[in-house]
């Protein structure tokens, strides 16, 4: 059996250096109907930010239309979209730029 | 001043002080989000089973499996606690994420996606969704 196999994104590169995967983005997207009071719930409860920043995040849908509220590995990312669509906020999944 | 409907008590637990009436709408809610999560021709299916990851052909099945799961339990857990007159906190979460998800469900299945449209909109859907936004915002101060 053959001990040569694919190279993955984690491998060390020619230079030494290890290549990681770009981070994935949790992405709220406003909607008119959904109290304001509810996202910032939403937030405390799922991420356990501090209230500031659960409201500073909500401002942030209102105003802009959406938001990234959390970055990081996919499954994490995967598992906090599901939260976040499981309370009833509209979420996806993006890899960052 | 107005009643609150819900209170959280020294114990942790959340007292429930809905009408008969009230608690006939949380179960009505519940009854429809667990029908809409078992049919997928029910017209609330696109607010329910919207895309976790757009830039896929097709999401991950276990994603979609949880989140299945935990809207039916959600909706299953606030229909046997409907009675009750006070709450656990997962179970008051329960109720506020199954409320919520009805909620949006409404709001897409109705074509209610941006102010515009909301603004435009009158009659007996606006009653409904105001009940709900009630219940919701109500719910957020004990949560």
């Amino acid at each position: 059996m053959s001990e040569r196999r694919a190279p993955t994104e984690r491998e060390p590169s020619e230079s030494g250096a290890v290549a990681t995967e770009r981070p994935w983005n949790v992405v709220v997207w406003n909607d008119p109907v959904t109290p304001m009071a509810v996202v910032v719930v939403v937030f405390r409860r799922i991420f356990g930010y501090p209230e500031a920043k659960c409201t500073h995040l909500m401002l942030t849908v209102h105003h802009e239309g959406r938001a990234v509220v959390w970055s990081g590995g996919r499954e994490r990312a995967q598992s906090y979209c599901v939260k976040l669509q499981v309370a009833g906020l509209q979420s996806t999944l993006e890899q960052d730029a | 001043m107005a009643a609150r409907l819900f209170a959280r008590r020294r114990d942790g637990r959340v007292e429930v002080r809905l009408s008969d009436e009230g608690r006939a709408f949380v179960a009505a809610t519940a009854r429809e989000v667990a029908a809409a999560e078992g049919d997928p021709g029910h017209a609330w299916g696109a607010g329910l089973h919207a895309p976790i990851d757009p830039g896929r052909d097709a999401d991950d099945p276990l994603a979609i499996l949880s989140r299945q799961s935990d809207l039916a339990s959600n909706a299953e857990l606030v229909l046997a606690t409907l009675a009750e007159a006070t709450l656990s906190d997962a179970e008051a979460w329960a109720w506020f994420c199954t409320l919520q998800v009805a909620l949006r469900s409404i709001a897409v299945a109705n074509g209610l996606l941006d102010d515009d449209a909301w603004n435009a909109r009158g009659g007996s859907l606006v009653e409904h969704v105001q009940t709900l936004q009630a219940l919701l915002f109500e719910l957020a101060k004990v949560l």
